[in-house]
């Protein structure tokens, strides 16, 4: 056997001699996933919101003829906030205390221009500048959207019927003033009497003029409905509720689960293990003859590959297990294993490389592991630094393996057609291994000392 | 390699006048930043020879033998081993034991065996248990007593078949029938035409045991020669 194989299965037999270890090791990844998912389910939580109505708004409002049912319409948007109704005082002091993240205000005299359809209306939001704000403004901006989008019908609906009213005549009320309108049917039919009736050829070519014309309007004018429709929406969008993973299952979840706690475990485990031997003062005795120092760093990476593979693959076990029990959809849990395990190893060694680089420069155990949790908390939270968010961040993310293993999970586990992903971050994977290795293996000299 | 020993009357010297150099520092050196831990400093160590190494604390003893021993690099000066392969054997026992505390006593000298290629690694785990009469009940090592620990630390440097021996305050946590059977152990060594090389703060055992004294003080060695010339010297009024 060589120095390597049997400092890895001394590192082994360590490992399982240490029974609270061992339970971490074994708890941390569901204890992680659980984390993860709670952050997941508040990201997607509904944020307080005060509602102020100084309108008093009525159960039912009428506008262009077409009656809207006022809690119903707001009650829709509590899907995506959670909208509290209060008085202003009380919103305001719910705003400032944190108790709401934002407060909708309905001012005095909304309904009544809504009804008069002359003027707009104006909702008023008044946010803080928490992180949730830009949240519940998109959140708002959507309830308007939704409003707008019942109203238009009926402002459409009041317009054709003027419209209607222009074409065929009749009487009509504006602002609370009723009037008679002939129409365009009516001033054709007045039109073609004038031509029939007068024998002055000047007034009768005129009179056929504005005959044409009349015809030309009552035309266009008849194809309004369609067109007014299609003003309004430009694009329609359809949504269809299609059965899919849930976030506890989804794709997304598991590569974060799997990525963090090998972040974790593994820079932890190899920062750990090497700084040990020189706590345990046998460094100097490996270091002066069986063991070089290069293949010590290398057990310590593999050490950190081994757990990898064993907590990897008891995520993706329950992961796939769960899937087939739920019946879940989306995803090849099973297939593509293989694919998992390649990028499992290969994180695992990234992550075990600057473990290792980290439990050199710490030289003692106690220390590796707080300076490997210190490091690797942060550069974990750079990872998870959305692209457009902060691109400082995103780019410093590409320096430790944590997104490009989740980039590579995710990939390697749901891709229809992964190979690209796959192939880059397992590229950047073995760079960063590679990069990390050689420093630790310059650095663990320090450990002699 | 050979060089002619001192010729004074010290009973090991006598019995040897052409003796070869087993271990060679020229010049070794070692420096945390500005603090200066060993200065320069030149040492042969021949076959047959028991060297004592004395000083008071922090005189720089444990680090020239961990320079000896291969454990930890000089910041200048280097050293040479004379023999074929990878150098002569040199068998470390440093003050503080170096073994993995999370396993047995056996699977120490089993491991340790392995990584120094000895044929035959079990049998030679049974050896060492039995010589240094160390308990093989499946306690793990951090469980065993201050000089249990310090007979495994002595075993695990003798697997190897060492022809150096260095210990570094070796007997400081052994009761008088273990440190018997250390120097018995350290005496074998010398048999081989081995030399043992060994720090210690007792007078009685550099007297008992020693060919020669070097003695280091503040990181400078201020003193390299016979028993016999350290009885002598102003050196020894010092640590008497």
């Amino acid at each position: 056997m060589t120095s390597i194989s049997l400092l890895l299965r001394k590192d082994l037999r360590v490992l399982a001699r240490s029974p609270a270890l061992l339970a971490a090791l074994v708890l941390y990844p569901v204890v992680f996933a659980a984390l993860v998912g709670v952050v997941v389910r508040y990201a997607s939580d509904q944020p307080r919101v005060a509602f102020v109505d100084l309108d008093h708004l009525p159960e039912t409002l009428t506008v262009g003829g077409q009656r809207f049912n006022v809690p119903r319409v707001i009650g829709q948007v509590k899907g995506s906030v959670d909208l509290v109704q209060m008085s202003e005082a009380e919103a305001n002091r719910q705003l400032s205390t944190g108790g709401v993240v934002a407060e909708i205000v309905v001012p005095s005299g909304f309904a009544s221009k809504l009804r008069g359809m002359v003027q707009s209306p104006r909702l008023v939001l008044r946010t803080t500048q928490g992180g949730l704000s830009g949240r519940v403004e998109q959140q708002t901006q959507a309830l308007v959207y939704e409003l707008n989008r019942k109203l238009q019908t009926a402002y459409i609906n009041a317009n054709l019927r003027y419209v209607h009213l222009i074409l065929e005549g009749g009487k009509g009320t504006f602002l609370g003033d009723e009037f008679d309108v002939l129409g365009l049917a009516g001033a054709a039919r007045a039109l073609d009497e004038i031509q029939r009736t007068s024998s002055d050829p000047a007034v009768v070519a005129r009179a056929a003029e504005l005959s044409n014309f009349v015809r030309q309007a009552r035309l266009a004018l008849g194809a309004s409905d369609e067109s007014l429709h299609a003003t309004a929406n430009p694009i329609e969008l359809q949504i269809d509720n299609k059965a899919g993973r849930t976030w506890l299952l989804s794709a997304q979840l598991q590569a974060y689960a799997l990525g963090l706690t090998l972040a974790f475990i593994c820079v932890l485990l190899a920062a750990a293990a090497l700084a040990a031997e020189r706590d345990e003062n046998v460094i100097g005795r490996l270091a002066r003859g069986p063991v070089r120092l290069r293949d010590l760093v290398a057990v310590k990476v593999l050490l950190a590959v081994l757990v990898a593979l064993a907590l990897g693959l008891v995520i993706a076990l329950v992961f796939g297990v769960l899937a087939e029990v739920f019946g879940v959809a989306g995803g090849e849990p099973w297939v593509r294993l293989p694919l998992l395990v390649v990028g499992l190893a290969l994180a695992g060694a990234a992550f075990g490389a600057f473990g290792a680089l980290v439990g050199a420069l710490a030289k003692e155990a106690r220390t590796a592991v707080l300076v490997a949790f210190l490091a690797a908390l942060p550069l974990v939270l750079l990872g998870l630094v959305p692209e457009g968010a902060a691109r400082a961040a995103w780019w410093a993310a590409h320096a430790f393996p944590f997104r490009h293993a989740v980039d590579f999970f995710q990939a390697a586990l749901y891709d229809t057609d992964p190979w690209g992903a796959v192939a880059h971050q397992a590229a950047w994977l073995i760079g960063l291994g590679l990069a990390f290795g050689a420093a630790a293996r310059l650095s663990v000299r320090r450990l002699l000392s | 390699m050979f060089a002619v020993a001192a010729t004074e009357d010290s009973p090991c010297q006598r019995r040897r006048t052409l003796t070869a150099v087993l271990l060679s520092a020229r010049g070794v050196a070692r420096r945390y930043g500005r603090v200066v831990a060993l200065a320069p400093t030149s040492l042969e160590i021949h076959s047959g020879e028991a060297v004592a190494l004395i000083g008071p604390n922090g005189a720089g003893k444990s680090t020239l033998l961990s320079i000896l021993a291969g454990a930890l690099e000089p910041s200048e000066g280097d050293l040479a081993s004379a023999g074929s392969g990878n150098g002569r054997r040199i068998g470390w026992v440093p003050q503080r034991p170096a073994q993995y505390a999370r396993l047995t006593p056996r699977e120490n000298l089993d491991l340790f065996a392995r990584l120094e290629r000895v044929s035959d690694p079990v049998g030679t785990a049974d050896r060492f248990i039995s010589i240094l009469e160390l308990p093989d009940d499946g306690r793990l090592t951090t469980h065993l007593s201050a000089g249990n620990q310090q007979r495994l630390n002595l075993a695990i440097a003798l697997i190897g078949q060492p022809e150096v021996l260095i210990l570094d305050e070796p007997t400081a946590s052994l009761d008088p029938r273990q440190r018997r059977r250390l120097w018995e152990v350290a005496a074998e060594v010398r048999e081989r035409a081995g030399a043992v090389v060994f720090a210690t703060q007792n007078l009685e055992e550099v007297e008992r045991f020693a060919s020669r004294v070097v003695v280091l003080l503040d990181g400078l060695l201020v003193f390299d020669g016979s028993l016999e010339e350290f009885s002598r010297s102003p050196e020894a009024d010092v640590f008497a």
